[in-house]
């Protein structure tokens, strides 16, 4: 086995309120910071950040992605850890088809799969999905995402019996009855090109709905994908009186707005929709003082052929993980003045907590699990010769700042830089 | 396709090509063969009569070849996309590809991967260019210079891409345009595109030069949008008694189908102030000219 020496690097990890420059080594598979002598690959750090490796709340393995081009692309990302949403095929509402996933995983995987297991049978809403069998079974967590059960009632239950379980919930706020066909933020951009169908109205009633209920039963609720700016006044309000509840956003609705869809590019199209600008400014500030607790992907994969077809026709999904770091980056060190800690926390720590996820720390004698992040340099992204089986990212030709040199997971190097 | 990427001198250009065809081919022993051994193809695949038939007859005039593709007999019941449907018409030999399509952005999308020029003739919600030439073309032949005219557009604004490509157009042309109609149907955001928006019939008929209906779309909206047919005629048909409201030359347009009894007494809508079917002459005349512009657009860049 290889061993490294990485000379110099700013070492970031909040789990430990760590924050400093210090030589570090991978030796056999775990950190030291004591001097090793023995023969190593060296790499000067100095102008670099080590930070735990990269946790993903929402990845959906659809083709034409499979597990191993998905590990090679989230290890691209310094993404080390993904959760895998309940809607592949089968879908991850039945023990057979979690165990069935995990085999795979095992096989293929540089990376650690966590599963998310459905909340309802087949996430229609209708029942519940046997969570506590499922948890038996390897699932992390329970959702419905991309859905959302339309039903209350359901919601509400699932929420008490997954708590006996100690899962944490994952919703996706969207209210279908007046977002049915959800091709587009509403909005004078979508006004003009004659779609729409998704107004903010559809997430930030589901997202109260999520705040009134947990703060009814003492549930904790993760919101999923936030990308309204009255989301995230509810969340803060609700986080003020203490209501148990987290929120992650994208990398794209915190890039991005709704002018990415003028020309009706299909790879813009994403669920949520991309909304305004001051959507876009609301998302930033909750991001920086807390209210939005973690950033996920929301890689959701197409094939090419399925994406050029008509913009309502179009499958929504953006794959993120060879941009996700760079583009939040970009985007966070344009208000701030040095954000990779506030990184290594939304994109990390923050949710690994979520997932009750613990041991990733860059100590003494740790499995290997990090990226190694060169903040200062900036280079140009191009979806067709990313990593990942799709294309679908409308980052394409893009240039983004920051880059990933090196990932390191479960004790092995698992991507290092062309 | 669409006139909100449209020059004023575009838009003219078209015009003065139009009403140069309309006298031409008025005139028997006027020969119009611009197109001739031009194979037009005209892909609708949502129903259309007068667009399509339009267009056939514009293509006919100038004497191309003509072949349309109506949605049932396309291979996109078989399952092929747009994409392969229009990159066979263009291996087939088509010169233009005139496309009808309830996607908006469609045509958009095929001018992408399509090197034969694209004509759209009507994209979902989006625009219909070549219809608002000719409501402007006949708005011309009644009003005279657009600068400063008031029209007031009616009806079901939100799913109408005739609304929408008017609304570019007229605005181009120095028109002040009013949309009318129920709050659901005419939401507000529309003045950030520059119109203004009234949900007071009266108000938005008085001082208005003309006044273009659009019909009411069942297809393409759910119930909740308003409670009742009989309710939006009620509140929003053009009656007899309320065109009386309107200046006396005021004019009275319509895209067609027309909805008679619904948005428009049938009385109204043959009387001398509509000019309906003025409207529907001057689209082939109108049309002609686009396919005309078109085609020879491309022949141009092809010598440089």
């Amino acid at each position: 086995m290889t061993d490294y020496f990485f000379s110099g690097a700013r070492i970031i990890d909040p789990s430990q309120n760590l924050d400093e420059k210090r030589d570090l080594w991978v030796t056999n598979g775990k950190i030291t910071f004591d001097r090793q002598d023995g023969e190593a690959v060296s790499v000067n750090a100095s102008e670099m950040v080590i930070m735990p490796g990269m946790v993903d709340l929402r990845s959906h393995l659809h083709a034409p992605e499979s597990l191993t081009s998905l590990s090679a692309a989230a290890a691209a990302g310094g993404y080390t850890a993904i959760l895998t949403m309940p809607d592949a095929r089968p879908p991850a509402d039945n023990p057979g088809a979690v165990r069935l996933m995990q085999e795979k995983a095992s096989k293929v995987g540089t990376i650690k799969f966590l599963q998310c297991g459905c909340l309802t049978k087949g996430s229609k809403g209708e029942e519940l999905a046997p969570l506590g069998t499922l948890k038996e079974a390897g699932v992390v967590a329970v959702s419905d995402c991309p859905g959302s059960p339309q039903n209350t009632e359901i919601f509400v239950k699932g929420l008490e019996y997954a708590s006996m379980f100690d899962l944490p919930v994952i919703e996706f706020p969207r209210d279908f009855s007046i977002s049915p066909s959800g091709v587009a933020h509403d909005g004078p951009t979508s006004l003009k090109m004659g779609i729409g169908g998704y107004p903010r109205m559809a997430e930030e009633l589901f997202v109260q709905r999520a705040i009134t209920v947990s703060r009814n039963i003492h549930a904790n609720i993760h919101l999923s994908s936030i990308s309204s700016s009255g989301s995230v006044e509810l969340i803060r309000d609700a986080k003020a009186r203490g209501i148990p509840i987290t929120a992650d956003t994208t990398p794209h609705h915190l890039a991005l707005t709704d002018e990415k869809i003028l020309g009706y590019d299909a790879n813009s199209k994403t669920m949520p929709p991309l909304r305004e600008k001051s959507d876009r400014q609301a998302i930033l500030e909750g991001v920086l003082d807390g209210t939005i607790d973690c950033i996920c992907t929301a890689h959701e994969p197409c094939h090419e052929h399925e994406k050029q077809v008509e913009f309502d026709l179009a499958p929504s999904g953006i794959i993120g993980y060879e941009t996700a770091l760079s583009v939040v980056y970009s985007e966070l060190s344009r208000h701030h003045k040095d954000p990779c800690r506030l990184i290594a926390r939304i994109m990390s720590e923050n949710p690994s907590r979520i997932l009750k996820n613990p041991d990733r720390s860059i100590a003494e004698g740790a499995v290997a699990d990090f990226v190694l992040f060169d903040p200062g340099k900036e280079w140009k992204y191009n979806a067709r010769q990313g990593l990942s089986a799709a294309r679908n990212s409308p980052f394409h030709n893009s240039l983004i700042k920051g880059s990933v040199e090196m990932t390191f997971s479960m004790g092995k190097k698992v991507y290092s830089v062309r | 396709m669409g006139l909100e990427e449209l020059s004023v001198a575009e838009i003219e250009c078209i015009l003065r090509q139009a009403a140069k065809f309309k006298k031409d081919t008025s005139n028997p022993d006027c020969q119009t063969d611009n197109l001739k051994g031009k194979r037009i193809v005209n892909l609708f695949l949502e129903p259309s009569t007068r667009t399509r038939i339009a267009f056939e007859i514009a293509a006919k005039s100038l004497c191309a070849d003509v072949i349309s593709i109506t949605g049932k007999s396309s291979s996109l019941t078989k399952g092929e996309t747009l994409r392969d449907t229009a990159m066979n018409m263009q291996a087939l030999g088509a010169d233009a590809i005139v496309v009808r399509h309830s996607s908006a952005g469609s045509s958009l999308f095929l001018s992408h991967t399509i090197d034969a020029p694209i004509i759209n003739a009507g994209d979902g919600a989006h625009e219909h260019p070549s219809q608002a030439l000719l409501d402007i073309f006949t708005l011309q032949e009644n009003l005279g210079s657009l600068k400063g005219k008031k029209i007031t557009i009616l009806g079901d604004i939100l799913f109408s891409r005739v609304a929408r490509s008017n609304l570019w157009g007229l605005s181009k042309m120095g028109a002040k345009v009013t949309l009318a109609g129920p709050s659901t149907l005419v939401p507000k955001q529309f003045e950030q595109m520059g119109a203004k928006v009234s949900h007071d019939l009266r108000e938005s008929l008085a001082d208005a030069d003309a006044v273009m209906l659009l019909r009411i779309q069942h297809e393409r909206q759910n119930s909740s949008h308003f409670p009742s047919l009989d309710e939006y005629t009620t509140m929003f048909g053009l009656t007899m008694e309320r065109s009386e409201w309107l200046k006396p030359n005021a004019i009275i347009l319509h895209p067609g189908p027309i909805n008679r009894g619904v948005e428009i007494d049938s009385e109204l809508a043959d009387s001398s102030r509509a000019v309906i079917l003025d409207q529907v002459k001057n689209g082939i005349a109108v049309r002609m000219a686009i396919l005309f512009l078109c085609t020879n657009a491309i022949k141009r860049t092809e010598d440089d």
